[in-house]
């Protein structure tokens, strides 16, 4: 207590100097320099994307020079333009026919599977969760290899009455949207916690009863959450998706991208096709923010950046 | 109380039951066509016994990775592009996820969203933006062109800077947000405490921040760094020559291309090897962090 | 009722509450005994309550009680009927949750009505009795509200009614007042009290504040790491406390040392460094090494005279707190001890004992407790603490 008190008695000054120069001190403490490269970074991830819309538009066939402002990839060309041309408009369906399955089977799987596990606590489950994350890990190449090994190589049903073209791609897709569900409805249900049914309970609900009328109504927004990221990822899914393809009729929209995009032949059509991938995925997940911020409030008060994070942390 | 378990296993079955039938059933098909033959047509014979399994392309996958194989131009080309594209991903992506998470007030949730578009654009669709731009008679070389550089290199033919730009420009989005995540989670109060004590901006950087940062970091390192161990894409439509083929490149023409789907199946086995070191480090630096934390 | 069945009058108000017995129950988690060979009996219609620190098993009690966990061993009756192997949702009792646990989809009333869903009641009846459940918690007008839209106070008022309704034979309260604030939980306190004796159900109540569990118990089960110490009326377990983790735990307790020498006129001779007193209650027929406690109301402090009185101890005035309505004088005696004495404010302030002052500090035998053991951790000296 005397040394402390005796430092006190040698008065310091109230303000202690800084040892930095005045021009790098920076002393209004906004920091430019990052805001700088923040804005910078931003500019530079979003101007090409909007470069290539643009040349959607444009007049000429070049996908890098522009040639003026047209219409016609879109709609105006009979032939060529995405609308009309079978090559885009069988890619569009074969993507949404796609990614509807995918939301159909990968959206109630993967929310069963998020409840089962979360509760689940004996023999096994340790597994059962180490399995659920294998596709979030590996990389998509090595799994889009062993889907193609096992329905090509394989001479046992289930497996040998699938073969490569949609079934297949379906099942591709699924398997990995599932874990995506999972970690979503994970993160919410851990966030609930576990008093709500245990109050259900108390009040003489059976364990099911209170998963009906008390889980599942607060999951509402994390269920629809997490169909309409299934709808984005499936949308966007190249590798899986092309391995498991057998003819044109399953090409979507991502393969036809990656097939067309260095030929010199194709036109801004292709940037049209891309137009509309971008503008599709974007509601997909504006829509699943949306879901979790309304009908998350009405469940519970959270604060805006909160949902983002989820979004954010689902992917980590 | 043993029906209410029952009841979470039934809700679980269904899904463990898709994940064992399609993740686990094909990864023994990549085991057993690695470990298999291969008939007089050239076509893939897997064993499924293994006891009869033939390690011969397994031993030639490996073998071939090291320096003197065929395939080690493909695998040194993957460990510096991921090694030079986690460098340039933190150097960029860092100071970004630092201004939204720790500066950005007024605009932070506009920043979001919009750091957040790219993450949902699709990788294909954001290399396609690329390569109009960086064709020879694309923007990129029209404004070298009026600085004065008149013969700029060729960007879409066999570059490796470009596949490294590409790479990044790619990959970045999924590095920013779960190092955004960490250091939003930071206390506020811990950074006013250590500018309390004595310690500048700089220095509460660097001993408060940073540390308390680094596991997002690394989240975000392997987030990025396991993908690219499978890509091949990026080097397909940014550079198209084999001179800058990646390991994803080798296993997808061994696959796709023709007679070589052992080789190929083997050469997925040595990928995951490769990664299974990557996972192991995160898994014990992350069990180390947690048992700091205790 | 031990098991639920549906009930065909509608009486929220009914005179019937349950009777729990728990016999040896135990529970273990992993390497930890949260509840350790726990024997009580409740009285029907009784408030009784569970106190003690965090960590002492309260909480795990309640809810084994309720059906959450399930005993490692031992019994929990109720009405004379094992509960052990039923589920929660067919015990007839229910569970106020410290989080209140109000369903966030759901208005008020629903919440209300939700467990009578389960007992096969038709819709307009079971609002009826959610209605009536509210007016007697005096919410009836918000009953078309979202729980996140009423404060902390109204919300542990939905739960209530909400357990209530179901006329339960015993309630459970888990720390329902710890999150609100003091004036309210003041408030509350007799609120609860006036209701449980209104309605007649039985309710068992866990607290870590002594000054709720006092202030509203019929009974008490003083707890401690899984164990009860004591069990009995808030006058008994404060004034007769049966251990040194009892009389700690319940208000300021002066703790000394001491050597039990033998029998004296009403009790034991106790020596304390060199001065012998008189210990009237508690363990007076231990001898050696003991504890003895008093409470600081039951200390006079008086000027030291040239003849003291017999149960004096001379010391010398350390420290004066003014608390407002009391004095709370800290005495050092020649031992080292610091005694904390609570005198009524005479209007003098601070200058009544002043700092410094030799006293008298007289200890009346019946307020002297003798216990046997030492306490865990050497009797620190009191700090004034309200």
């Amino acid at each position: 207590m005397s040394a402390i008190a005796t430092q006190g008695a040698a008065r310091k000054p109230a303000v202690r100097p800084s040892r930095l120069p005045s021009w790098l001190a920076n002393p209004s403490g906004r920091p430019r320099f990052l805001a700088l490269t923040t804005w910078l970074y931003i500019a530079w991830a979003l101007v090409p994307v909007l470069f290539a819309i643009a040349f959607s538009f444009n007049d000429g066939r070049s996908r890098s020079v522009w040639q003026g402002f047209s219409t016609r990839w879109w709609w105006g060309d009979d032939t060529f333009s995405v609308f009309h041309d079978p090559i885009y408009t069988n890619a569009l369906q074969q993507s949404l026919k796609l990614a509807a399955l995918d939301m159909a089977i990968a959206a109630p799987l993967g929310i069963l599977l998020a409840i089962g596990l979360s509760r689940w606590r004996g023999r096994g489950s340790g597994t059962a969760n180490f399995l659920m994350l294998v596709p979030l890990t590996t990389p998509e190449l090595a799994m889009a290899v062993s889907l193609l090994l096992v329905f090509t190589q394989l001479s046992l049903l289930p497996f040998s009455a699938v073969h490569l073209g949609t079934t297949a791609q379906v099942i591709g897709q699924v398997t990995f949207s599932v874990s995506y569900v999972v970690v979503i409805v994970r993160s919410r249900l851990a966030a609930i916690g576990p008093d709500f049914e245990e109050a259900a309970r108390d009040l003489g609900a059976s364990p099911r009863q209170a998963l009906q009328h008390v889980l599942l109504p607060m999951l509402a927004p994390a269920i629809l959450a997490s169909t309409f990221i299934v709808f984005a990822i499936s949308i966007d899914d190249f590798v899986v998706t092309q391995y498991m393809s057998s003819s044109g009729e399953t090409t979507t929209i991502p393969m036809l991208l990656y097939a067309n995009a260095r030929g010199g032949a194709t036109t801004p059509a292709l940037n049209a096709v891309a137009t509309i991938m971008v503008v599709v995925t974007l509601l997909g997940v504006g829509a699943a923010y949306f879901a979790l911020r309304w009908f998350g409030a009405r469940t519970q008060t959270r604060e805006q950046g909160a949902a983002v994070r989820d979004l954010a942390t689902m992917e980590g | 109380m043993t029906s209410e378990r029952a009841l979470w296993r039934g809700l679980a079955l269904p899904g463990v039951v898709w994940l064992v039938l399609f993740v686990v059933v094909p990864a023994y098909a990549v085991l057993a066509v690695a470990m298999g033959e291969i008939d007089t047509l050239l076509q893939p014979v897997p064993i499924w016994n293994p006891l009869d399994w033939n390690v011969g392309f397994v031993k030639e996958a490996f073998s071939s990775v090291f320096p003197g194989g065929s395939y080690w131009p493909a695998t040194r080309n993957t460990l510096l592009f991921v090694a030079a594209t986690i460098a340039l991903c933190f150097a960029i992506g860092y100071p970004v996820a630092y201004y939204i998470a720790r500066h950005a007030k007024r605009t932070k949730a506009l920043l979001l969203v919009l750091i957040f578009i790219p993450f949902w654009v699709s990788y294909l669709i954001r290399m396609l933006a690329w390569i109009g731009l960086l064709a020879p008679d694309g923007y990129v070389n029209q404004v070298l062109g009026d600085v004065g550089i008149s013969s700029p290199p060729e960007w879409l033919n066999g570059n490796p800077f470009s596949v490294i730009a590409a790479l990044t420009y790619g990959y970045i989005p999924y590095f920013i947000l779960p190092v955004y995540a960490g250091l939003d989670r930071i206390d506020k109060s811990m950074l006013e405490a250590s500018r309390d004590l004595g310690a500048s901006r700089l220095r509460t950087f660097l001993r408060v921040t940073l540390p308390l940062s680094w596991p997002s970091i690394l989240a975000g390192t392997v987030l990025i760094m396991l993908p690219m161990f499978g890509d091949y894409y990026t080097n397909d439509l940014i550079s198209g020559s084999p001179h800058t083929n990646m390991l994803g490149n080798s296993v997808n023409l061994l696959i796709q291309g023709g007679p070589q789907k052992n080789l190929g199946a083997a050469m997925v086995l040595v990928l995951m090897a490769i990664l299974a070191i990557g996972m192991l480090y995160y898994l014990w630096e992350t069990a180390r962090q947690a048992r700091s934390k205790a | 009722m031990a098991t639920r069945e549906a009930e065909t009058s509608a009486a929220v108000t009914q005179e019937q509450g349950g009777s729990v017995a728990l016999r040896g129950l135990t529970k273990h988690f992993e390497d930890v005994t949260a509840v350790d060979e726990i024997d009580l009996s409740v009285a029907a219609g009784e408030f009784f309550s569970l106190l003690g620190p965090s960590g002492c098993g309260k909480t795990t009690t309640l809810r084994l009680i309720a059906g959450f966990e399930r005993p490692s061993g031992g019994e929990i009756l109720l009405d004379g009927t094992n509960l052990a192997a039923v589920p929660p949702e067919r015990r007839n009792v229910n569970t106020v949750f410290q989080s209140y646990a109000l369903f966030p989809h759901l208005d008020v009333v629903d919440n209300v009505a939700f467990g009578l869903r389960y007992q096969k009641i038709d819709r307009q009846e079971r609002r009826r009795r959610a209605m009536e459940a509210l007016e007697l918690v005096e919410l009836g007008e918000l009953s078309g509200r979202r729980p996140h839209q009423l404060s902390g106070g109204q919300q542990q008022r939905v739960a209530l009614a909400r357990a209530l309704v179901l006329s339960p034979a015993v309630l459970l309260l888990d720390e329902p007042l710890g999150a609100l604030d003091a004036k309210i939980r003041r408030q509350l306190r007799l609120e609860l009290k006036s209701l449980q004796e209104e309605v007649g159900t039985t309710f068992i109540f866990v607290t870590h504040d002594q000054e709720e569990a006092l202030s509203m118990s019929d009974r008490i089960a003083v707890m401690n790491e899984g164990r009860v110490d004591q069990i009995g009326t808030p006058r008994e377990v404060y004034e007769s406390p049966a251990t040194l983790f009892v009389a700690d735990f319940l208000g300021v307790a002066n703790m000394m040392s001491v050597e039990a020498v033998g029998a004296a006129a009403r009790g034991c001779s106790v020596r304390v460094g060199e001065f012998v007193l008189e210990a009237g209650c508690g363990d007076v027929e231990a001898r050696g090494e003991a504890t003895v406690v008093v409470r600081p109301e039951r200390l006079e402090v008086r000027d030291r005279d040239a003849d003291p009185k017999p149960n004096c101890l001379p010391g010398m005035v350390d420290r004066t707190v003014f608390v407002g309505s009391n004095l709370q004088v800290m005495v050092r005696l020649p031992t080292g001890s610091l005694l904390q004495a609570s005198v009524p404010n005479e209007g003098e302030g601070l200058d009544q004992h002043r700092q410094g002052s030799p006293v008298d500090v007289h200890v009346p035998p019946d307020a002297l407790r003798l216990l046997s053991g030492r306490p865990s951790a050497p009797p620190a000296p009191e700090t004034a603490d309200s």
